[in-house]
């Protein structure tokens, strides 16, 4: 009986999948096209719906073997996240842009972070530490920006516009500055190693960078000077598996990690293209792992909610669009790109939820429960309508600029 | 060179994180996963460097840091990782199906039955023939009375003449063999596995009939579960294969998912319906291939080899690391007599097999030099087998399984070798892989 049910949850889940899939591409791309509606949020309601809090279909027994999977997902994100740092291209950017781009995600995480401490300090928390900790998640999510909605607005809208530049170029930002901050946290608060003396939080550090550079070089090693796909994706894949394994092994953020390892693969290989078309072409199944199994490892938290993911909701909705008006005033770019280009900035897409995953496979993290609550909310509430925030912010500030 | 760099600088690193971390949220099999798919294939590449098979390759590494070797891989992770077993045999199962054209069944398809009768036959024979012999030396055996002896050397014979199409399929991939050696050692390979699971159920229900298994925890395996079994496969294979070919035909998008997708949801159906997943893939991925588009077939093949290429490496080497080197060298006495009496016996047998099979003449010569050597492989389905036999009498079983499986270490070794060798040596494998100095082959020696 048990295996039998053991059995329809994983057929269940293949046709999740494949449904999910397919609806992807048969009415998604058109929903998004047509009507500017972002895909990802639903997946993540069909987690929640098929896993142990609502139809129980994917039982935690099911949930818990198919880990490795989600885990093997996280890394191929941050591998990707990092594949999109190629330096070539990056130096041809104007400096302004970065500075901009840092300067709101610095003051998104200063002021979420800051909010989710003092929220969960007097209430919640037992210990200063621990309240710390969670806050210091959230406010990485927080720093999170999905760039999908600002990419379906670049080819829907056509406009080649200087906010549209400068919004692409934050999201990527937001995306690295988020994954670097939850990745550094983990170092910060690492559980001991079980055989060896405790490791410092420098260590660490470099321990988690030299997981994601020694596999570049190794993975450079390894497939030598053939142009043969084939091998190009068993290297990928073999380099990949074992960076997010040893990261994940270690207790560190397989995110981080491959991010690492992208950043090094994309600068160091003589073929970016061929790179990126096979990291890519894998993209999507591990795009939909992520969030369905997001969302069926969801467990309510026991303690209140409410009030920090609204506090969540809200601060980060205010820091992102007045974080992103003063860095564009500080820099002097407040005209070029309008009062409210940071609205742009709002989607919060897949890499909250995989922080948020990671943080509630770190076992030894408090409120896992409330921050993982705060980084579906937050996407549920986002990532639907991101594309058409994003076009009021960038058709507002061109309608003004024409007139 | 660079190969062995890869392969010590993977070892280090396995060494340096092992002590730091600990395993939780299946880190430990992820880690091992990654590790094998590069290890492995390194060391293919290095066995390939040495006119080696690649999957002899990946099966040495998997024995050198498997738990019995260097505990690179622990038990543990071997355990964890038999999903992507389950995966690569879909894989493996559904593209040796693709191999297959109508018109080759129609016009190979006789030949193919007889030469695989000859061959299992004779290879019955003789292996239960050794083993009746030599029964004072056989640990399940000694003691027993004769008819007891004959049932379970013929329970044993009927699990060790078992073919492997796993090993015959990654060969004919990695070389592009192409011809009539490798098109009948393929159809033989296919075929020989549903009539090994029918022979079990007859052999086991003799042995079961003289000697009641106590309690053991088995299902009765009854006519009509194996009838079941191979004809529920075929529905299955068969409606699978015909939504591929719809999906291939209305929507042809992401063909990489939707071949994982195809291997995944094949091998579920095929537990949860109790049919045998090795012939319901084989069958579903003929459908496909006879019954799509030639153009469409291709596309999807070529996406399930992409698909493939970790998982078969990863596959060779969890079957490397799960062979039990101290059972090895314990039962080597018994085991190498067992390995030769078997490679004989298929050689003789396809011998008679081919003169019988009505196949062209200008044909008779390369098989018969070289088919055998195409038949001495063994993994995949027939490890499952031991596995029941082993459930069905657990004490008797285990050792007819510790027999079995050393049995499989060295023709898993020496099978790919031999069989490389002679699709090179039959003039099948096209490019630099035909350039390697022939060797002697048996006739010869």
């Amino acid at each position: 009986m048990v295996a039998w049910a053991v059995v329809t949850a994983s057929l269940a889940l293949l046709l999740a999948v494949a449904a999910g899939y397919l609806a992807a591409h048969v009415a998604f791309d058109w929903l998004a096209r047509r009507y500017l509606i972002v895909s990802g949020a639903e997946y993540l309601v069909l987690g929640i719906l098929l896993g142990p809090q609502v139809s129980g279909l994917l039982s935690e027994t099911v949930i818990s073997n198919l880990a490795p999977v989600v885990t093997l997902a996280l890394g191929w994100t941050g591998m990707i996240v990092g594949a999109q740092l190629e330096l070539r291209e990056l130096i041809m950017r104007p400096a302004r842009e970065f500075r901009i781009a840092f300067a709101e995600s610095s003051m998104t995480f200063l002021v979420v972070a800051a909010l989710e401490f003092v929220a969960l300090r007097s209430p919640l928390s037992d210990t200063s530490a621990g309240a710390l900790i969670a806050a210091v998640a959230t406010g990485a999510m927080a720093v999170a920006s999905s760039g999908v909605g600002i990419a379906l607005v670049a080819d829907v809208v056509g406009a080649s516009a200087r906010v549209l530049d400068q919004l692409r170029m934050s999201a990527r930002i937001d995306v690295v500055v988020a994954i670097v901050i939850f990745g550094l946290m983990l170092c910060v608060h690492h559980a001991p190693a079980p055989t060896s003396r405790p490791l410092t939080t420098t260590e660490w550090a470099v321990v988690c960078a030299a997981l994601g550079v020694v596999g570049g070089t190794l993975f450079h090693i390894f497939l030598g000077d053939t142009p043969d796909r084939d091998r190009l994706f068993v290297a990928l894949v073999g380099g990949i598996v074992t960076v997010t394994g040893a990261a994940a092994y270690l207790r560190l953020s397989p995110l981080l990690a491959a991010l690492f390892f992208g950043v090094v693969l994309v600068n160091t290989t003589a073929r970016p293209a061929a790179l990126l078309e096979t990291l890519t072409r894998v993209e999507r199944p591990f795009y939909f792992v992520l969030l369905i199994f997001g969302g069926a490892t969801w467990v309510p938290s026991h303690r209140s909610l409410i009030a920090p993911v609204l506090l969540f909701l809200l601060a980060r909705a205010a820091s992102k669009i007045g974080g992103s008006r003063l860095a564009a005033r500080m820099n002097g770019a407040l005209g070029e790109l309008g009062e409210h280009w940071g609205r742009g900035l709002l989607g919060q897409g897949r890499i909250a939820i995989a922080i948020g995953l990671s943080y509630v496979y770190q076992e030894d993290l408090p409120y896992q429960n409330l921050v993982f609550t705060i980084a579906i909310a937050s996407m549920l509430v986002t990532e639907f309508l991101s594309a058409r925030i994003a076009r009021a912010a960038v058709t507002a500030h061109l309608d003004h600029g024409e007139a | 060179m660079r190969r062995v760099f890869v392969l010590a600088l993977l070892f280090g690193g396995m060494q340096l994180i092992r002590p730091l971390g600990s395993p939780g949220y299946g880190s430990e099999s992820l880690l091992a996963f990654g590790f094998l798919i590069l290890a492995a294939y390194a060391a293919g590449e290095l066995a390939s460097d040495a006119h080696i098979p690649k999957l002899v390759g990946y099966v040495a590494a998997g024995i050198a840091f498997g738990p019995y070797a260097l505990k690179t891989v622990t038990a543990e992770a071997v355990a964890d990782l038999s999903p992507v077993s389950s995966l690569a045999i879909a894989l493996i199962a559904f593209l040796a199906g693709a191999e297959l054209r109508w018109s080759e069944v129609r016009a190979r398809g006789l030949a193919i039955i007889r030469i695989l009768g000859a061959e299992l036959l004779l290879a019955l024979v003789a292996i239960a023939t050794f083993l009746v012999l030599l029964r004072n030396h056989v640990s399940f055996l000694k003691g027993n009375p004769f008819a007891e002896v004959l049932a379970f050397s013929l329970v044993f014979a009927s699990i060790a003449i078992a073919h492997s199409p796993a090993v015959t399929m990654a060969l004919l991939s990695e070389t592009r063999a192409n011809g009539p050696v490798s098109r009948t050692s393929l159809g033989v390979v296919l075929i020989s596995d549903v009539v090994i699971v029918l022979l079990l159920t007859a052999t086991l229900a003799v042995a079961r009939a003289l000697v009641p298994p106590a309690g053991a925890d088995m299902p009765a395996l009854t006519i009509f579960a194996v009838a079941w079994e191979v004809i529920g496969a075929a529905i299955v294979g068969v409606v699978l294969g015909a939504l591929t070919s719809l999906y291939l035909r209305f929507i042809r998008r992401e063909l990489f998912l939707f071949a994982m997708l195809v291997a995944f949801f094949g091998s579920e159906i095929a537990g949860l319906l109790r049919v045998e997943p090795l012939l319901a893939l084989i069958v579903a991925g003929f459908v496909t291939e006879n019954f799509s588009r030639p153009e469409h077939a291709a596309a999807m093949r070529e996406a399930m080899e992409r698909a493939a290429a970790p998982v078969f490496v990863v596959f060779f080497a969890l079957a490397g690391a799960a062979i039990a080197l101290p059972d090895l060298a314990s039962l080597w006495f018994m085991v190498l007599p067992l390995a030769v009496v078997r490679s004989g016996a298929m050689w003789a047998g396809c011998r008679i097999g081919i003169r019988w099979s009505g196949l062209a003449p200008e044909e008779h010569g390369v098989l018969r030099e070289h088919l055998w050597a195409g038949l001495i492989p063994q993994a995949g389905v027939a490890i499952g087998l031991a596995t029941v036999v082993a459930r069905t009498y657990p004490s008797r079983g285990g050792q007819i399984q510790a027999l079995f499986l050393a049995l499989v270490a060295v023709n898993q070794l020496v099978g790919p070798i031999l069989y490389r060798r002679a699709l090179v040596n039959s003039g099948e494998v096209p490019g630099p892989a035909a350039t390697p100095a022939p060797l002697p082959t048996p006739d010869s020696a």
